[in-house]
């Protein structure tokens, strides 16, 4: 069993906000427990509302008000003792962000400024971290950009002069130049055209390879997951429901929700009809009891009404958190 | 370049209709009165005494000439465009015989001076004051500012000058409070003169700077703090790039194109401001030639200056719509 | 709508303050209606009084009692600004809607003539105003001039949500369904503008009568009715700042500060209220 890079423990956060008198505490990530190892690519799955953008944002350190960091830890082994960057000092932050640690945003067309030549954000971004002479400087960067399959061009470009696919990837080339341990990407290829998506997961992968850091990858469409992905942890309603080897858990689900989407992926060759899963998505601002997803589950048990069914070992290197899995201790 | 040179023309284009059409408007407006202003000229002058009726037909006649009321309404209007081109606007009835372009040249040092300074300043100042209160949000002192910007900015100009003339030119008179320089020092390049001349700007230009900062404070505060929640600005903090860096070069330097074009749409307005500011404070400036040629009945002058003043305004639109694409380079794409 | 007034006035510090300070201005524009003095008659009592028991607010050089001559100068004021707020709104609203919903040439024109009003200085076109008009110039008439002039800004506004709203699903559906242009704008996009043309009234609002009184300390108005500029002028005529008769000048002042800031702040919170983004930031106050 590798190191893990990452050690997620019983992590909290929720949304709390005050406004004209109402109060609401939406518990958008609510105990998640799991860990990332040294050169795999973890995926995180989920629909909408599952949690999975702010599990990543807490882990991440990203807590800004409304969102509260409530318990739980994020450890990461660059930064031993600490608990959380979310709840950590800025410096502690600083030192290891962008140079242990890199995070693709969703939307990523819109991360760079849009009045500042590409060259100009590079050296905002990375220049501090990597230190040298102006020239060396640019000489990685332009090798950089090269494995990205960008041309030195680029640089003195601004960023609306710049295709959607281009921007994306010299957005992974920003998050990925300083070698970092660890890469968060959020939602990387959507809003991207096939084509597009294909190169960028390859970039992904291809970089991931190199440097033999840690991919941290969410999104909601198996599709990515099934290609890119060596583990992949499904969410549902702010908890884990599932986590295992991505061939294995796709090829045999064993939580009713995975079943349901693997189900609903659509198959070339037969044209049965797909089944929606009765029920509306959760509220997550009054969650049910006991297990989230009984209220739609097909095979919900008396017990899950009440009790919420613990992550528990159930195969190989395969987590479920449901009580008619059953599973050993 | 050929894409600048499209932007620069069309810029042209808006400058010459909003001329146009502006000095067709003052055009109209006097020239549909019901007032005679030949008449009126006339009875002003003849109240000092008698004059034979001879006298008053020749003066009726060079009146007429000199205003270019001569002949119907088309040639009036070709008259008209043909002296303004050549910046000729006739003679002064209040400061007869002295030629209205005279009294505006004399005039115009002043009313430049003044509001390119006050308004650069409280351009300058309070667009980086509003920056960083929008960026920091929590600070006590940006705070109690925002809170005066607030109080102070909704009141007119001719409030704030009056307020500051009773308060410093009665209750604590440490500052002129009338004129442009002292009477008795000589014009010229010498500094007794120049800072008799900073001292007398003061009151109206502090008038000025006042509401302005405080205009300018406000909507560069509301706009860096939506800045500042936009992707590229979170993704560079996720970066941790440098505080400064970030303030600078992401936030205040993107909020800047909004800024630029609000002081253009403003111009007009701080003109207005300038006007009043200048009466209270008995400027020298068009300000104070303008009104007194309106109570002096002075036609000439009144459409001189309003001329001037819309010909005035919209080279300075003008201007900050050239530098535009500079600021902001997604603007020549269009 | 009355909800949303309740909730403001309940957590919104600005708008609490501004309400305030309006509901003080319109009171005394109310009491005009019970003042036991005719706002035109002078010399009805004692001239140049400092304010005591029987004169609150003291007396003018003209005789007349400053805190009635107040309330019908504040009413007549506030009229005024009413007057050509809602004029200009509908100016605002015909040629933004036009402008942003027809696009092209419509809009390029129209965008013309609108930064052109944008641009132009229009205190001196005022003045030109006045100089042709002189006595002829009453309020109403200056009403309709400042409506015809002070359009422009809120166009632009009005035009840019227009034009959102236009490529907004729910136009399409309208569209196809069968609406004509009137029932679309009337029914569908109305709704969406009239928050913004309601916290542009009171910007209008601070305009105009900032601009009427200007206009009134010069004389360049009609100075017998009572506004807050005739009365400004009228001391100034007297030279009430030197002669010591501070209270003639400080109260309409003060009385038309507070309508200012009130206003001022009022429309602030109605924005910041109805702005998604400053609403969302509003959010962030949470403690736990």
């Amino acid at each position: 069993m590798t190191a893990a890079v990452l050690r997620v423990e019983d992590l909290r956060a929720y949304f709390r906000t005050r406004y004209f008198g109402i109060k609401r505490e939406v518990r958008a990530v609510d105990g998640v427990t799991f860990e990332i190892r040294a050169d795999e690519i973890y995926g995180l799955a989920g629909e909408s509302s599952s949690g999975k953008t702010t599990l990543v944002k807490a882990i991440a350190g990203l807590v800004k008000p409304p969102l509260q960091f409530v318990d739980g830890a994020a450890r990461f082994a660059f930064l031993p003792g600490v608990r959380a960057l979310a709840t950590a000092s800025p410096d502690v932050v600083r030192a290891v962000r962008w140079s242990k640690l890199a995070y693709i945003m969703q939307g990523s067309m819109n991360v760079l400024n849009p009045l500042r030549r590409i060259r100009r954000t590079f050296d905002d971004f990375a220049r501090d971290h990597l230190g040298g002479s102006a020239a060396a400087f640019e000489r990685i960067v332009i090798s950089h950009l090269g494995k990205v399959r960008l041309d030195s061009s680029v640089l003195d470009a601004y960023p609306h002069e710049l295709s959607g696919g281009m921007r994306q990837r010299v957005a992974i080339a920003l998050a990925t130049i300083c070698n970092p341990q660890f890469v968060i990407a959020d939602e990387p290829t959507t809003a991207l055209d096939v084509i597009v998506q294909r190169e960028v997961l390859g970039m992904i992968r291809q970089l991931q390879q190199e440097i033999g850091s840690s991919v941290l990858l969410v999104t909601h469409d198996l599709g990515v997951h099934a290609a890119l992905t060596d583990r992949l942890g499904i969410m549902y309603a702010g908890r884990l429901v599932e986590e295992g080897p991505t061939a294995q858990l796709l090829l045999k689900p064993r939580h009713p929700y995975t079943r349901h989407l693997v189900a609903s992926l659509p198959r070339i060759g037969t044209q049965e009809r797909r089944s929606g899963l009765p029920g509306s998505p959760p509220n997550l601002a009054d969650p049910a009891t006991g297990c989230r997803f009984h209220p739609r589950c097909p095979i919900a048990m008396d017990v899950c009404r009440t009790v919420v069914p613990e992550l528990r070992r159930s195969g190989d290197d395969h987590r479920v958190a449901c009580h008619a899995e059953g599973g050993g201790p | 370049m050929s894409d600048y040179l499209n932007y620069a023309m069309k810029r042209l284009g808006q400058f010459a209709l909003v001329v146009l059409i502006g000095i067709n408007l003052a055009y109209v407006i006097t020239h549909a009165t019901p007032i005679d202003p030949v008449e009126q000229s006339i009875s002003v002058a003849t109240s000092f005494g008698d004059a034979s009726p001879e006298a008053i037909a020749a003066m009726r006649a060079s009146l007429q000439e000199l205003y270019g009321l001569r002949g119907g309404a088309l040639t009036q209007y070709v008259a008209f465009w043909s002296r303004i081109i050549r910046g000729d606007f006739g003679p002064s009835l209040s400061a007869f015989p002295t030629p209205v372009s005279t009294l505006i040249l004399r005039a115009m040092p002043w009313t430049i001076g003044l509001l390119a300074t006050s308004t650069i300043i409280a351009w300058v100042l309070g667009n980086l004051l509003g920056g960083l209160a929008g960026y920091y949000r929590d600070n006590r002192m940006l705070k109690v500012f925002g809170i005066t910007a607030m109080a102070l900015h909704p009141v007119p100009y001719y409030i704030v000058a009056l307020i500051l003339l009773i308060a410093f030119g009665y209750i604590w008179p440490i500052l002129p409070i009338s004129g442009g320089a002292a009477m008795n020092v000589a014009h010229g390049w010498n500094w007794p003169f120049m800072s008799s001349v900073l001292s007398h700007s003061i009151l109206p230009a502090l008038s000025l700077v006042l509401i302005g900062l405080g205009g300018w404070f406000l909507g560069m505060r509301s706009l860096t703090s939506n800045i500042v929640t936009d992707d590229y600005v979170v993704y560079a903090e996720i970066a941790g790039v440098r505080r400064p860096r970030i303030l600078f070069s992401y936030v205040m330097r993107n909020a800047l194109a909004p800024q630029l074009t609000g002081l253009a749409m403003s111009l007009g307005g701080i003109f207005n401001g300038a006007v009043i500011t200048e009466k209270v404070f008995g400027y020298p400036g068009m300000g104070t030639l303008l009104v007194d040629a309106v109570y002096a009945a002075d036609y000439g002058l009144v459409l001189g200056v309003t001329t001037v003043s819309i010909i005035g305004v919209s080279l300075g639109v003008l201007i900050i719509d050239l530098l535009h694409p500079f600021i902001d380079p997604r603007v020549q794409v269009r | 709508m009355w909800s949303i007034f309740k909730d403001l006035l309940k957590h919104n510090g600005e708008f609490r303050a501004g309400a305030l300070l309006i509901g003080i201005v319109v009171a005394m524009a109310a009491l005009s209606f019970v003042s036991p003095y005719a706002p035109d008659v002078s010399y009805v009592v004692a001239p140049d009084v400092p304010p005591n028991a029987s004169n609150w607010l003291g007396t003018t050089s003209r005789g007349q009692d400053v805190f009635w001559q107040l309330t019908f100068a504040i009413r007549n004021t506030l009229l005024f600004g009413l007057l050509v707020a809602m004029l200009s709104r509908l100016l605002a609203l015909l040629v933004g809607l036009l402008a942003g919903y027809c696009g092209g040439w419509v809009d390029r024109v129209l965008m013309s003539v609108n930064d052109t009003f944008n641009v132009i200085p229009l205190f001196p076109l005022l003045i030109l105003f006045y100089f042709v008009l002189r006595d002829r110039m009453s309020t109403p008439l200056l009403a309709v001039l400042m409506a015809c002039l002070g359009w422009a800004y809120d166009a632009r506004l009005i035009r840019s949500i227009a034009m959102s709203l236009k490529s907004r699903e729910f136009t399409a559906t309208g569209i196809f369904s069968g609406m004509t242009t009137r029932e679309i704008l009337l029914e569908q996009h109305l709704p969406y503008i009239m928050p913004i043309v309601f916290s542009t009234t009171l910007n209008n609002m601070n305009w105009s009568i900032g601009l009427q009184v200007t206009l009134a300390v010069l004389g360049f108005m009609d100075i017998e009715t009572p506004t807050i500029g005739s009365m400004i002028y009228w001391a100034n005529q007297h030279t009430a700042i030197v002669a010591g008769i501070w209270w003639w000048i400080a109260f309409p002042v003060a009385l038309v500060v507070m309508t200012f800031v009130g206003l001022f702040l009022l429309a602030v919170s109605l924005n910041e209220f109805i702005d998604p983004r400053s609403r969302l930031a509003g959010m962030e106050g949470a403690s736990q």
